[in-house]
């Protein structure tokens, strides 16, 4: 690499760094799409609140607490995510209970709690990809869903509804056979972007 | 052979079981997902030998291992030690800065670690840090490479500089909303890298802060991240600015022979009673003096200086 072109890309990455963490995180938003885990308070406050203990991910059963690198910003670095489709949550709330700091609330693990306090994401259903909007009954993530019938209903040909209950856990589209997955987890920081 | 070598030797004990128990944890929380999953005859040749060997190690103590072993968690960070939650205060005046808020649940588990600093002083960084048996360690390579002519540099720094850190440290998080102290803490990453190396599957970005930091002591100062820069050592020192317990010189078994100076990693002067709050109680000093001259004592202040040691050329001069 030339100097000129070298010393023109640090100038680029010095000014890209003077951009609005705001502009920034919107950017960043369609490509990264992580989960918090079950119980996490909101994006900003998550990130003041986390101490990067790594305790949520080391009594997490199901193994799908990871920590960021600098994906995310240097604001997220060593800060747990979940990606659901590598390996969702299973709403055991471990994580909440050993997380010192209280930037993962203790929610018990009962259904009307997990639905009341628990705020992930929600899941959202493409019909285009959608085996069952398509003709060809499915419903695996029906089955998969820890709450059948109160996030998750089923029409004619199991064609899947998500309903307002849905805390984002991701074992929809952990299960979905499909390839791409034909139902995501809207995260709750991006929801929140968006609204 | 000095009687007090002892303590010197009980410290590198508990600096290696701290050391040892980082990376146990990370394996028995590999162990418990193993039991998690019920699923032992999926595993591959090496995750077995980790699932056998955690099994033996832990059956004499626990039933249920996934919920039994959750009582040993993190690290010195902030963690649970058999069941008691404890936590760096870095950590909590990091936190309370960075989320503008004091969480009492968190802040009590730094509670025991405040009121031993107040007794012992700055204890934690010679006796439980994992960072220190690295650092010492680091600090034995630099005589190695000094002795092979390199140059290994021992520059003299300014103390404070560490309390600017911190200070620094406290402002930023203020603003930024971040708990910055977790990405430069040794302590803090030295614990988190083992858990990802070991679990997660790759060390993350902090083991190049640390590499930097142990070729600072190589090329800039003599333990200088600790002496200079560490945040969580400027604030146990502060915190244990009263301690009660601290090294004291006997200046009637004193020969002047200086040995404890040339030993002392952090650049202290015992030969001339300066200890003061940045004195991490490692020992060294202890176990080098030929004459039993140093011993812990209990007291509110450091003595002034006591003049020549009576066993030395001078004082018999005099």
């Amino acid at each position: 690499m030339q100097r000129r072109q070298f010393i023109q890309s640090l100038a680029v990455a010095g000014l890209s760094s003077l951009v609005s963490t705001e502009t920034r995180a919107a950017r960043s938003q369609p490509t990264l799409r992580f989960l918090r885990p079950p119980g996490a308070l909101t994006e900003s406050e998550f990130e003041s609140r986390c101490i990067r203990c790594g305790q949520c991910g080391e009594v997490c059963p199901n193994r799908c607490i990871n920590f960021f690198a600098t994906e995310n910003g240097l604001g997220s670095i060593d800060t747990p995510y979940i990606i659901p489709r590598e390996q969702a949550c299973i709403l055991c709330m471990k994580c909440g209970e050993v997380c010192p700091s209280g930037a993962l609330q203790k929610i018990t693990r009962e259904a009307g709690e997990i639905i009341h306090r628990v705020n992930m994401g929600k899941a959202r259903v493409d019909e285009q990809l959608c085996l069952s909007f398509q003709g060809k009954t499915c419903g695996v993530c029906y089955r998969a869903c820890p709450l059948q019938d109160i996030a998750i209903r089923t029409g004619m040909l199991e064609q899947p509804h998500v309903t307002e209950a849905c805390v984002g856990c991701g074992l929809c589209e952990r299960s979905c056979i499909q390839i791409p997955q034909a139902i995501r987890i809207i995260p709750q920081q991006t929801r929140e972007g968006l609204s | 052979m000095n009687r007090l070598v002892w303590l010197n030797r009980l410290r590198w004990v508990v600096l290696s079981s701290v050391m040892l128990l980082l990376i146990l944890i990370p394996f028995l929380h590999l162990y418990q997902t193993y039991e998690a999953a019920h699923a032992y005859d999926l595993l591959t040749p090496g995750e077995k030998f980790i699932a056998d060997s955690m099994e033996t190690l832990t059956k004499p103590f626990v039933t249920d291992p996934a919920e039994d072993l959750n009582g040993l968690k993190g690290t010195t960070w902030s963690g649970k030690l058999f069941g008691l939650a404890l936590s760096d205060p870095l950590s909590v005046v990091g936190q309370s800065a960075a989320g503008k808020t004091l969480y009492w649940p968190f802040i009590v588990t730094a509670l025991i670690p405040v009121l031993l600093t107040v007794v012992f002083g700055r204890f934690f960084c010679g006796w439980i840090c994992p960072a220190t048996l690295l650092y010492e360690l680091n600090d034995n390579l630099g005589a190695w490479l000094r002795r092979a002519g390199l140059p290994v540099s021992r520059r003299r720094l300014d103390r404070r500089l560490k309390y600017l850190v911190l200070a620094a440290g406290v402002v930023l998080s203020l603003f930024s909303g971040a708990v910055l102290f977790a990405a430069i803490y040794p302590p803090a990453i030295i614990g988190r890298e083992i858990y990802y190396a070991i679990a997660v599957g790759g060390f993350g970005v902090g083991i190049v802060f640390f590499l930097l930091t142990l070729l600072f002591d190589l090329m800039v100062a003599r333990r200088g991240f600790c002496r200079y820069v560490c945040p969580g050592g400027a604030l146990y020192s502060l915190l244990g600015h009263f301690r009660l317990l601290r090294i004291q010189r006997k200046v009637t078994h004193c020969n002047d022979c200086a040995k404890c100076n040339v030993v002392c990693q952090f650049g202290l002067d015992p030969w001339h009673d300066d200890f003061g709050q940045e004195c991490n109680n490692c020992t060294a000093c202890i176990a080098v003096c030929p004459t039993d001259a140093l011993k812990f004592e209990w007291r509110r202040f450091d003595a002034a200086f006591q003049g020549p040691g009576h066993l030395g050329h001078e004082y018999k001069k005099q």
